[in-house]
């Protein structure tokens, strides 16, 4: 019984050290992390470490590095790059009766942001975060990400 | 007799274990794709408390694959979130129940936070990327009332396993 006891008070202290230190964590990273303007954002597919599409916001340019691998039942060259409506349409893995969906997404180059306007996926996580100038857009059904980042140096290696 | 006891009541365990599990995938509580937070872990930890950590561990392993079957997500980006969720998750339960340092709370509480960081692993395979890294922290933080949470559902089921298995015998 005594152990019990304390057990009891030892699980009280573990959830409350645990309780501050990740609290604390979390309270940091909100403040701290991505208060930088982004100079680009990276459009990423599959598990490739490659870009798919850059978005410069310093030189207002969208790059397209290379296609995706479609299969040829579906008509168009993916990914597209629409410069007057500012969106890029990636085919995404999630599928809708065995139809690969696609996810679309929005830059702007004044307000250094991209957002993911149009995808399908279970609960719709990556679109409901919303515009974002430097947090990770992440659609882990569709695997397709956007990340920003904040220095150009390491492209011209 | 016995014997036969003990499947009934784990294929109950598992039954449950799978409905809570979808249940759970349906509710987006913490904005982290394919993330969840583990309250079908609650299982898990009743039936290491109740059986043993091998019987726990089969039990997860299959609510796992049976989950993605279900939900037609084998082999998916997801599933093999959940997966390395899971068996992290029961790893860490079994080795600090082991302990006997830490009552069931606390091991329903490192149990959550070790499964957020398996999610967080397999998550970063699945996209090559360690962008997911930077959910963590968020993800980190709710899993303590997750735990909390599970962790008092299970003490009570004990209690009442207790007594309940007391008058069977």
């Amino acid at each position: 019984m005594k152990n019990m006891n304390q057990q009891k008070k030892r699980d009280i202290i573990l959830v409350g050290l645990l309780f501050v230190l990740l609290g604390g964590i979390f309270l940091a990273f909100r403040l701290l992390a991505f208060n930088e303007d982004a100079a680009q954002a990276r459009v990423y597919y599959g598990n490739s470490n490659d870009p798919i599409v850059t978005i410069d916001f310093a030189k207002q340019t969208v790059t397209r590095h290379y296609d995706q691998d479609v299969p040829d039942a579906y008509a168009e060259d993916y990914p597209l790059i629409n410069l007057e409506n500012q969106t890029i349409t990636l085919l995404g893995d999630y599928t809708v009766n065995g139809v690969r969906q696609i996810v679309v997404i929005k830059y702007d180059f004044t307000k250094r942001s991209a957002q993911i306007i149009e995808e399908q996926s279970p609960n719709n996580i990556c679109s409901r975060e919303g515009e974002s100038t430097g947090w990770p857009l992440i659609c882990l059904p569709n695997r397709v990400r956007v990340e920003f980042v904040t220095d150009q140096g390491d492209f011209t290696v | 007799m016995k014997n036969t006891r003990k499947m009934v009541l784990l294929a109950n365990f598992l039954a449950i274990a799978i409905v809570l599990n979808i249940i759970e995938s349906a509710i987006p509580v913490i904005p982290v794709p394919g993330a969840k937070l583990g309250f079908a872990n609650v299982i898990t930890l009743i039936v290491l408390y109740v059986y043993s950590f091998k019987d726990s561990s089969i039990l997860t392993i299959s609510r796992v694959f049976l989950v993605s079957l279900l939900t037609g997500k084998l082999l998916g980006p997801v599933f093999y979130m959940s997966i390395s969720g899971a068996l992290l998750a029961m790893l860490a339960m079994g080795f600090f129940k082991k302990l006997n340092f830490f009552g069931i709370l606390g091991v329903s509480v490192l149990g959550s936070v070790f499964h957020c960081i398996g999610q967080v692993i397999g998550g970063y395979f699945v996209i090559g990327s360690t962008a997911i890294v930077l959910y963590l922290p968020i993800m980190l933080f709710l899993s303590i009332p997750a735990g909390v949470v599970t962790g008092l559902i299970a003490q009570r089921f004990l209690k009442v396993w207790q007594t309940w298995n007391k008058d069977i015998k």
